[in-house]
């Protein structure tokens, strides 16, 4: 009920006033001093608006507007009427089939279907050349028409409601299937049941009125919108202005109907509403106000400074990822380490300039060598440059490499694509190659599976595949952003493997790898330097066995010893939750989760200090976690 | 490709069958004798002699089981009865209205794709941008026109006022061709303007859906040419659920032709079915009926091999 106090419901108040209206006019007609519609003044034919007609009169010299209005009762009335009918019958078809399934569904939702096998109009059609036209007769055959839309909805809602815990709690405690599902399965469809019924009254218009319109509907001389516009037809060429208000009558009305539908589904189901995401290669400009590029020699492969990245909300801005430094040196791999929602993957997509469009880089730079010796500020470089840099000199394999892989194209195309994006030659040259590529990161049978669609390989298999386009161009830094975690325990062994192996192969000999995980046991397995990101900013910092074996920051303390692979006696959770970057506690960020925090650590924030060779820690006691 | 094509004919064959006694089955389950129905006009009793002699025409006199018999005889020799106006055959007049029907549905659904996916993309790659506002409303108040309004306001000012087109007709192709494809446009056009307003809206939510999928970014992480993605990882996906949308349209797409047909005088199968149902001659309507019915199925077929075509993890399902 909330959501009818909503601003969505703002939205509804003006097509549902002006259907209020119309509805009202049409029903009051008998009471509004309006002329006879179906009475004739031959010597007034076609004769112009007038004060007694405000529409003027028509080919038989009755009053347009009275018509008008007595043709929209009719329309209406058959409309309604029919919808309901159906609306009624449909789910009841539906609400039983859904709920007692077997051969019940058969017998209702099944057979209702059936009338779908046939067009509409022709069913209609039919129906009309054996009980002749006329207004009962459109009401019987729009409710035969429209039952089985209904039913379906109904028959949908209530195999979802069923499910429900206390729809099934109820039945557990005995009560009668007719009141689970009158009192309880009932209201909880009702809303798009509603969203149907607005539906249906439109499309019942429609058809009823192009009955009419061939003549085959309501039957004059009663007055129907349809019928107007037919018997205007004739007389188009003198009067089109006859023709013109029935048509604004019907599309206006079926219009209304129509906004007043979208409007009420957005105000019931508003996840609806939700726009897409626009990816970044058609935005044109990518940094918007950064500071001057940074162009001097970066020391090693990349230099992450400062980098500070803003998420957009209605709030305003938040700095999800703030002041992160680190860099990374040729043939060297760094972890980048974090619980969900602490920045490492943002920090991932930043330098491959794939953030999403409501994450901007706002401070900052990721100074980048290429395999030419140049060197450019990644975050100033405008796209066309940076898409040349993408799988190319530099390469990232995703997490769920199911969906990263487009499910329409095959496999050994796609990797392909990667090759011929950077100038890689001919498409034939481009084939040979990915089946090289395939047997080195060790798909068996690589040209068949080359020629497979996605689908018809295992995870691990599609991961290789990404693999394989990541490094088909040989990239100067490689970044893994939690490649195995989508993938089966022994499979990420495997993947492990390959990728230690890639970086020692001759071909690949130089390659930075920046693997972003949340799986200490992985970091200490593969990494030479682990970089910790807690809450947004970089907590510690250090090369992989002296972090590993002596942490420095109590954050990076308690992930280790949370890790079920840990040689702890008992493993410790970390209580409480990873903060919101829109209500960070003020001082240390960690601090509420601490347990050796004092209340210097509640009140200033800790810059990271040194706290020995190339190891950096964000506390004030380093020395004293153990 | 091939045990998927089989087995979607083998349903498809199963529904014709399916349909056609549906079809059959109407006259006897409406309530009453359909003699009498069919004769009686405005409540008033029909003549008894006259009910018998059309009982006997339409054989309605004989047991049911024969009946069907029959009717599948019928079908079978490409016999739907003859028309209870003229004695004329139903079935040849079906076989030459049938194809300007095909013609005008094919005509309108070039219009309407083609206008629809580009500018439906378009409004996607930019959403809340000027082209996707505009257009969107354009659409919103195309699908709220009835088909016969469209129609018939084009007369009104392509015909009547600008005098531009004649109001409707029909020259056939191998008299006058340049003739031909010009009476044909603006039938064709009437439908497509629903139609085009369904594809523009079902391509623009199917592409900005597509847009947000992972192997969208992966494709750019690869480094491929911004064209080259729209085309291949967006448009491509995005046509699945465009073509079953279109799908569901084909029922008030045929339905919406009889309207069309009878607004232009276009003499395809749907404006004989109108014809056929004010003088409620019942083999003619059923005739029609049927062959629609029939041609729906198969478009039906169509449209899930296409679907099979696009996706490969559909021939597999």
């Amino acid at each position: 009920m909330k959501a009818l106090f909503s601003p969505r419901f703002n939205q509804l108040a003006l097509p549902g006033a002006l259907l209020a209206l119309i509805v009202l006019t049409v029903l009051a007609a008998p009471l509004l001093p309006l002329a006879d519609p179906v009475k004739q003044m031959v010597n007034q034919r076609l004769a112009a608006p007038s004060p007694g007609h405000l529409l003027g009169q028509d080919e038989y010299g009755r009053d347009v507007l009275s018509r008008i209005i007595w043709g929209g009762r009719v329309s209406l009335t058959v409309s309604f009427l029919a919808a309901f009918c159906a609306g009624v019958i449909g789910t009841l078809l539906g609400l039983v089939g859904g709920y007692f399934r077997g051969i019940v569904e058969l017998m209702s939702v099944r057979l209702a279907e059936v009338i779908l096998c046939f067009p509409p109009m022709l069913l209609a059609l039919l129906v009309v050349t054996l009980l002749g036209p006329g207004a009962v007769t459109l009401v019987l055959v729009l409710t035969i028409l429209f039952t089985p839309a209904y039913a379906r909805v109904a028959y949908a809602e209530t195999l979802s409601a069923r499910t429900l815990d206390y729809v099934t709690a109820q039945t557990a405690l005995g009560a009668t299937s007719s009141r689970v599902l009158f009192r309880t399965v009932l209201p909880n469809i009702a809303p798009p049941l509603l969203v149907q019924f607005s539906l249906t009254v439109a499309a019942a218009m429609m058809l009823e009125s192009g009955l009419s319109f061939l003549g085959l509907g309501v039957v004059p001389p009663s007055p129907s919108w349809g019928l107007m516009i037919r018997a205007a037809r004739s007389v188009m060429e003198q009067a089109p202005l006859l023709l013109l208000w029935p048509c604004l009558a019907l599309a206006g009305t079926v219009l209304l109907l129509n906004v007043f539908c979208d409007r009420l589904r957005d105000v019931l189901d508003p996840r609806g509403a939700a726009v897409g995401v626009i990816p970044a290669f058609l935005r044109k400009s990518r940094a918007a106000a950064l500071p001057q590029a940074t162009t001097e020699p970066a020391p090693g492969l990349v230099r992450i400074d400062n980098l500070t990245l803003s998420l957009k909300t209605p709030a305003g801005p938040i700095k999800v990822v703030r002041n992160v430094s680190f860099g990374i040196a040729p043939g060297e791999t760094v972890a980048l380490v974090g619980e969900s929602g602490s920045g490492k993957t943002l920090t991932a997509l930043a330098v491959m300039g794939l953030l999403p469009p409501v994450i901007t880089p706002v401070d900052g730079s990721i100074r980048f060598t290429r395999r030419d010796g140049t060197v450019s500020d990644l975050l100033q470089l405008p796209e066309a440059d940076m898409r040349r840099l993408r799988g190319n000199d530099l390469s990232i394999v995703f997490q769920d490499p199911s969906s990263s892989l487009n499910p329409v194209h095959r496999c050994g195309k796609q990797v392909a694509e990667a090759i011929l994006a950077h100038g890689g030659g001919s498409a034939r040259k481009a084939r040979d190659r990915v089946v090289e590529l395939f047997r080195r990161v060790g798909l068996p049978d690589p040209a068949r599976r080359a020629n497979a669609f996605p689908h018809e390989l295992s995870g691990g298999q599609k991961q290789r595949v990404m693999i394989a386009a990541a490094v088909a161009n040989t990239p100067r830094l490689l970044i893994a952003d939690e490649p195995t975690t989508a993938l089966d325990v022994t499979v990420q062994a495997q993947i492990l493997d390959l990728l230690a192996e890639l970086k020692s192969g001759a071909e690949t000999s130089g390659m930075g790898l920046l693997f972003v995980t949340h799986n200490l046991a992985v970091v200490r397995q593969i990494a030479d330097r682990v970089v910790v990101m807690y809450a947004g900013e970089i907590v510690e910092e250090g090369p992989v066995g002296e972090v590993f074996a002596h942490p420095r920051h109590p954050y990076t303390a308690a992930l280790l010893a949370s890790a079920p692979e840990s040689e702890a006696e008992e493993l410790a959770a970390i209580p409480g939750t990873v903060p919101s970057p829109a209500a960070l506690p003020p001082g240390c960020h960690f601090a509420p989760r601490c347990a050796l925090s004092t209340q210097a650590c509640a009140t200033a924030h800790p810059d990271a200090v040194e706290v020995g060779p190339g190891r950096t820690a964000r506390c004030i006691r380093p020395m004293e976690v153990a | 490709m091939l045990a998927f094509t089989l087995r979607r004919t083998a349903i498809a064959l199963v529904l014709v069958w399916l349909v056609a006694t549906l079809v059959f089955m109407v006259i006897h389950l409406i309530p009453g004798d359909p003699a009498e129905l069919l004769l009686s006009q405005g409540g008033v009793a029909p003549d008894p002699a006259a009910v018998a002699e059309l009982r006997e025409r339409l054989g309605l006199d004989l047991p049911l089981y024969t009946q069907y018999l029959n009717y599948w005889a019928g079908l079978f020799r490409g016999d739907f009865g003859v028309s209870l106006q003229d004695e004329h055959p139903v079935a040849s007049e079906i076989a030459l209205r049938l194809p300007r029907t095909l013609e005008l549905i094919g005509a309108a659904a070039v219009i309407a794709l083609s206008v629809g996916l580009p500018f439906g993309t378009m409004a996607a790659l930019k959403p809340g941008g000027r082209l996707d506002r505009i257009a969107s409303l354009i659409a919103g108040i195309s699908l709220s026109v009835p088909v016969f309004v469209v129609g018939t306001l084009a007369i009104l000012v392509f015909a009547q006022k600008l005098g531009w087109v004649s109001a409707g007709g029909y020259v056939a192709l191998a008299q006058d061709p340049v003739r031909h494809f010009i009476l044909l446009l603006m039938p064709a056009s009437t439908i497509a303007v629903g139609l085009g307003a369904v594809v523009f809206r079902v391509t623009r939510s199917a592409v900005l859906e597509v847009l947000g999928r992972d192997h969208v970014r992966a494709a750019q992480a690869r480094g491929v040419r911004p064209r080259l993605i729209i085309l291949r990882h967006v448009l491509r996906n995005a046509l699945s659920p465009v073509l079953t949308v279109v799908a569901l349209h084909l029922g008030s797409l045929l339905g919406g032709t009889v309207l069309v047909e009878y607004v232009f005088n276009w003499p395809g199968l749907s404006g004989y079915l109108v014809r056929s149902v004010e003088a409620r001659d019942y083999p003619e309507v059923l005739g029609i009926v049927l062959s629609i019915s029939v041609l729906f199925v198969f478009l039906n077929l169509l449209v899930d091999l296409a679907y099979a075509a696009l996706d490969p993890r559909v021939r597999h399902a």
